[in-house]
């Protein structure tokens, strides 16, 4: 066994090689920051990268569509207490009318500013958001709210809709946006659940829709308590009184679940940028590199490398031929 | 009876031998960096003695041998490394292409995957949206996009390796033949008594080469003739006459056949080691198996937005429609991966809503298609659409760091071969210098010898004068 110039150089050569490919390696770590520059670098990481990379897209996806949907419930709120208002308008009008000692002109200045109320309310419900209506369930493009032209307080039913004094031309679909994995916020309220107080909803078929038991039709109530004005009905105006307590107690109702379903979104929203910053300390973990291990590495291989070059120029100037 | 003359004989023995000895310390020393080289040294003997009276006078030195320092174990030892050294690069560079495909950046199928889907999700928030529904077909299109590239990308991969195969046929077909040429050389020249030394040497470089791409072993007969066989056991060169192998073209693989003797043999997998074993196992096993996953999460992904598509309804209220086309059963000759395309080509055919009357809020169809993201697993395994593709990339990395691993240590051990061969049989200048000046010395003192001889033989021609 003998050490010829062939397995010097042969030597020196790879380890040159290694030690370069190492600091070519360390470089680019310390270049891109990342330590997972191919799937070589750490097959074991790729699964939970990709996946946090998946959560993180959807937390954003979420954010956006949350905030998008606090907008819409901020302007559905806006609306709903302006309704609040117009009902407590209409029974202090009420009150008014049964407790005090009016005269007919009286009463029909009342009925006129009823009168005005529907008209609001109905402004109020037919209020959009992004150029969409508000309370028309999915037909966002049609005016849900219209007078009924063929309405007469003779033929009023409560169980067939095409005599109400309003029509409803929405449907009955909530909608429903995906606030975080697999669940379902209802982000809006039906017009027919609003202001019908009726949760279903049948366009095709007017039979086949009735106020609810214990729930009120805004509409009717407002047109029912102008007609009592009106026809100076004391017993009607005491009924519609209690109906417009009921009434404006079930748009108070109806805005609290909203309430609560935004502050439901608020705090999913908090939570979500919580978990938006864990996932990106996830997903750093796996894919950054620690420079200061980085550097440190660096200027080891660097080290080494100097190392092998001046034995490499040493081993050049040795030869047997000086000595001859 | 002694005589100047024997003596003069002698010496001019002695000056040759040495002359030789530096002809032969020369040759070492300008074949110092020679691949393969093995140094020679020359097998001095002293002239049989001949029988003068009562004495055995020598008759001077003869050069009886040229041999080379050569060791068989280190040599069989260096040819079967370099068998596991082939086969690791054979597979290195396509792997490192199969990393730039399936890499880890966020712009890769996963992503795609997921933007596809974010599109839905992004439509179920306003799911009359002209934007949010030109986008999701956008991301289809640029999805199936993906798909196709990365299909392409495999294929040229396989175009790459299948003209790197037949270019290595070539080289081999004209070592195999060197190998039967050298064969009668050697046989020729050492029945003569002769030591074929540098054939031998070009011979075992030849075979370290072809154990490198071919995988091939080797066994000597009792005539100095090398046999050369597949590591399966078919022949190559036997004695004098060499196989040859060509390629066959089959669809789009190439494939080897050998011709020995006028018969015609497959190559399979089992019978090839080396380079060749490592290219024809990347792309017949391991670059197969990513396609057929590809094909997997293709038909998958695309069944599984159809049948949620197929339910719902457009803005234009018809149902029934494909968004993607159907994949699912294609000839055998069309890859799923390559046919992944939009089927929709207006956005009002995009199918938002979930009832009949397709009212522009309606966005049911759109939030159950953007939940397939995280709710649907491919089928037959546990897996949503982007861990099934990581799972891929995971396997390309996990057979890359091995490939690294294997043959950064093939590479090492090939090197410690060689080195450890070079130590046995290759040229130290040191050595060759020492032994030029033992040489020259005793070419001196034969000179020196000589003429003492001749002073001797003057003083004899001077007594008679």
């Amino acid at each position: 066994m003998k050490a010829t110039q062939g397995t010097t150089y042969r030597m020196l050569g790879s380890r040159l090689n290694d030690i370069s490919l190492q600091l070519e390696e360390l470089r680019k770590i310390g270049v891109t920051g990342k330590k997972l520059n191919a799937p070589s670098d750490d097959p074991a990481a790729i699964r939970p990268v990709f996946n946090t990379r998946k959560q993180l897209s959807n937390v954003d996806r979420y954010l956006d569509t949350m905030g998008k949907s606090l907008d819409t419930m901020q302007a559905t709120d806006g609306h709903l207490k302006h309704v609040e208002n117009i009902m407590q308008r209409a029974k202090e009008i009420m009150t008014n009318a049964i407790n005090g000692t009016l005269n007919d002109e009286d009463r029909t200045v009342l009925a006129d500013e009823m009168a005005g109320l529907r008209k609001e309310l109905i402004a109020a419900a037919n209020g959009t958001v992004d150029g969409k209506y508000l309370f028309a369930g999915y037909q966002q493009d049609t005016t849900p709210f219209v007078q009924n032209s063929a309405y007469d307080p003779q033929l009023y039913d409560p169980n067939d809709s095409s005599t109400w004094p309003y029509l409803y031309q929405g449907d009955e679909n909530a909608t429903s946006l995906e606030m975080t994995p697999g669940e379902l916020v209802q982000v809006n309220l039906t017009g027919n659940d609003l202001f019908f107080g009726t949760s279903a909803w049948d366009p095709a078929n007017p039979a086949n829709n009735s106020t609810e038991s214990g729930r009120y039709d805004l509409f009717l109530e407002l047109t029912q308590a102008e007609e009592a004005l009106r026809s100076n009905d004391q017993a009607a105006m005491q009924t519609s009184l209690s109906d417009l307590e009921g009434a404006a107690e079930q748009n108070r109702r109806l805005r609290a679940q909203l309430g609560n379903q935004a502050d439901r979104v608020d705090a999913t929203i908090s939570y979500q940028e919580e978990v938006r910053v864990d996932l990106k300390q996830i997903l750093s973990r796996y894919e950054d590199a620690d420079a200061i291990e980085a550097f440190n590495n660096i200027i080891q291989q660097e080290t080494a490398f100097q190392a092998a070059l001046s034995v490499t120029s040493k081993v050049s100037q040795l030869s047997i031929l000086d000595y001859l | 009876m002694t005589s100047l003359l024997n003596a003069l004989n002698a010496g001019k023995t002695s000056l040759l031998t040495n002359q030789k000895s530096i002809e032969i310390t020369g040759n070492n020393i300008a074949n110092v960096n020679t691949p393969g080289y093995s140094r020679q040294t020359a097998q001095l003997s002293n002239v049989p003695s001949l029988n003068f009276g009562n004495f055995f006078i020598g008759q001077g030195v003869t050069v009886s041998d040229v041999s080379r320092d050569y060791n068989v174990f280190i040599n069989r030892q260096l040819q079967s490394k370099t068998i596991d050294y082939g086969e690791e690069t054979g597979k290195s560079s396509s792997l490192a292409e199969l990393e730039r495909i399936f890499n880890v950046s966020g712009s890769n199928l996963a992503g795609q995957i997921n933007d596809f889907f974010d599109a839905w999700q992004q439509l179920a928030a306003n799911p009359s949206g002209q934007v949010e529904r030109d986008a999701v077909i956008q991301r289809g299109q640029l999805l199936g996009g993906a798909f196709a590239s990365i299909t392409n990308e495999l294929d040229t991969i396989e175009q790459n390796i299948n003209s790197e195969i037949v270019a290595g046929v070539s080289t081999i077909n004209k070592q195999l033949t060197e190998i039967a040429q050298l064969n009668e050389r050697i046989h020729l020249v050492e029945t003569s008594g002769q030591s074929a030394n540098s054939a031998r040497d070009q011979r075992d470089l030849i075979i370290k080469d072809l154990s490198e791409t071919l995988g091939v072993q080797t066994y000597p007969d009792n005539m100095g003739m090398i046999c050369v066989q597949l590591p399966g056991g078919q022949p190559l060169v036997l004695g004098g006459t060499a196989a040859t192998i060509s390629t066959v073209t089959n669809g789009t693989d190439v494939n080897l056949q050998l011709n020995i003797a006028g018969a015609t043999r497959d190559i399979g997998l089992d019978n090839m080691g080396g380079k060749f074993k490592g290219m024809f196992e990347m792309r017949d096993v391991f670059m197969e198996g990513l396609r057929d996953d590809l094909n997997t999460l293709a038909v998958d992904l695309s069944t599984a937005v159809n049948t949620e598509h197929v339910a719902g309804y457009g803005a234009d209220g018809v149902t029934g429609r494909l968004f993607f086309d159907d994949i699912s059963a294609l000839p055998p000759d069309q890859e799923a991966s390559r046919n992944f395309k939009v089927a929709l080509t207006d956005s009002s055919q995009v199918a938002a809503a979930g009832n009949p009357e397709a009212a522009p809020g309606d966005n049911e169809n759109a939030l159950r298609i953007g939940q397939l993201e995280s709710s649907r697993k491919v089928n037959g395994t546990n897996e949503t659409f982007d861990t099934f593709f990581s799972q891929m990339v995971a396997t390309v990395g996990i057979e890359a760091a091995r490939n690294d691993l294997a043959l950064s240590g093939a590479k090492d051990a090939t090197i410690q071969l060689q080195n450890l061969r070079d130590g046995y049989s290759g040229v130290s200048l040191e050595e060759e210098m020492i032994d030029l000046i033992q040489f020259q010395r005793g070419f001196q003192s034969s000179a020196k010898f000589l003429s003492t001889v001749d002073e001797l033989m003057n003083s004899l021609i001077q007594m008679k004068s």
